[in-house]
């Protein structure tokens, strides 16, 4: 029994601590947090496994207990996070460097982790809408309308912005 | 659907095209054109956000799960330890990359994309290759640059190109020959195939991975292969 156990949660391990190491990243942005973030996760679903009534529920239920995980390390450390911040602001603030992916990192930085959490999930997690929305515990339309003005406003990064008016010339 | 009812979707998800959406793009140049902005932009936000994991991440997770476990012993954790420091040895020295681990069929279910592919490779593809009939090189091509992707200029030869079922729809289907060996590489552009993953059955391996926009399956006679092939696709 506990072998069996054992086993399933060491395959659940090594499939999922990569990908939930870096939806903790965007989540908070430090590497070293981002681990802690993960390893508290499985501690707590190691503890929690016998709750978990089906085995294709498990990846969802990981994003969920990291999610929580993150909420109760901000509220302990009572970071901030400024999700009032105007989307247009933080783009038109943002550095063109060299690099397109530093570039992007940073864009994606600047984005409230309202709008990036969603895009984490779907781009690098590939959740569909509804999968997000159980997760983020938020309607569907609320994960619809995140993802879009977090992608609208990606849209203003100048090198796609080149692109765009390029092709409009 | 018109234009603003496939903007409002194609903002929301990119990768999840309907039948309405693709009607619609047929006829529509402006929105088409929308639609090759977003697969570029989704390509540079997809690759940005693969930030580096660090070396032996999981090694150190179930390290920490075993010490906690009350039962066990001191012998035992030293065990675990030199277990993990191995395997991060030899993941490090074989490939650099701990990234996937593998598993077998029945941990996936045979429904998974990988191990489909695998069972297609084994059941259909001899046939497939004795026919020899060839798909279209520019579809191939315009699969690979969506998911980011480039066939290397030598070395490589393509010994079959045709479509093949994915779970999403359709794939392309390519059988490369290699020094390596044949190799199967299936490209499914606009779907996504859920986490990386690797899988081993009938003697086959295959990887299943997340790219840009959609996702593709290697099938290779070994996970080294499987690994190699893919470097040279990167």
């Amino acid at each position: 029994m506990f072998t069996g156990k054992q086993s399933k949660f060491e395959t659940m391990v090594r499939a999922y601590s990569a990908e939930l190491y870096r939806y903790a990243y965007w989540m908070c942005r430090d590497r070293f947090l981002a681990e802690d973030l993960v390893q508290d996760t499985f501690t707590r679903a190691w503890q929690a496994w016998d709750g978990l009534r089906d085995d294709k529920a498990a990846r969802s239920w990981l994003y969920t207990i990291l999610r929580n995980e993150r909420a109760r390390l901000f509220e302990r450390k009572r970071l901030e996070i400024d999700e009032a911040q105007e989307l247009d602001d933080l783009i038109d603030a943002s550095s063109a460097g060299p690099h397109e992916d530093l570039e992007m990192r940073q864009l994606l930085s600047a984005l409230p982790v309202g709008y990036r959490e969603p895009l984490v999930l779907q781009v690098l997690g590939g959740h569909s809408c509804a999968e997000i929305a159980r997760i983020m515990d938020i309607s569907e339309g609320a994960v619809m309308t995140r993802l879009t003005r977090a992608r609208l406003a990606l849209r203003k990064l100048p090198g796609i912005a080149a692109t765009r008016k390029a092709k409009s010339v | 659907m018109n234009c603003f009812e496939f903007r409002k979707l194609l903002l929301a998800d990119p990768r999840a095209r309907t039948s309405g959406q693709d009607r619609h793009l047929a006829e529509c140049p402006a929105c088409a054109n929308v639609a090759r902005e977003m697969e570029n932009l989704e390509a540079r936000v997809h690759d940005a956000m693969r930030v580096p994991v660090p070396e032996a991440l999981a090694e150190r997770v179930l390290l920490r799960q075993k010490t906690r476990v009350p039962a066990l012993r001191v012998w035992a954790l030293a065990a675990s330890l030199v277990a993990a420091i191995g395997a991060g040895a030899y993941f490090y020295r074989t490939a650099g990359n701990t990234e996937e681990p593998m598993l077998v069929a029945a941990t996936l279910g045979q429904n998974h994309p990988a191990v489909a592919a695998i069972a297609y490779v084994v059941d259909h593809e001899p046939q497939l290759l004795r026919e020899g009939r060839s798909g279209d090189p520019a579809v191939m091509r315009s699969a690979l640059v969506k998911l980011g992707l480039k066939l290397p200029a030598n070395g490589v030869t393509v010994r079959y190109l045709g479509k093949c079922p994915v779970p999403s729809g359709t794939g392309e289907h390519i059988v490369l020959q290699t020094a390596l060996g044949q190799v199967t590489l299936i490209l499914v552009p606009n779907h996504p195939l859920g986490p990386r993953v690797t899988v081993m059955d009938r003697q086959m391996t295959a990887l299943a991975s997340p790219a840009r926009l959609g996702g593709y399956i290697l099938v290779a006679d070994s996970l080294d292969h499987v690994r190699r092939i893919e470097k040279m696709l990167m």
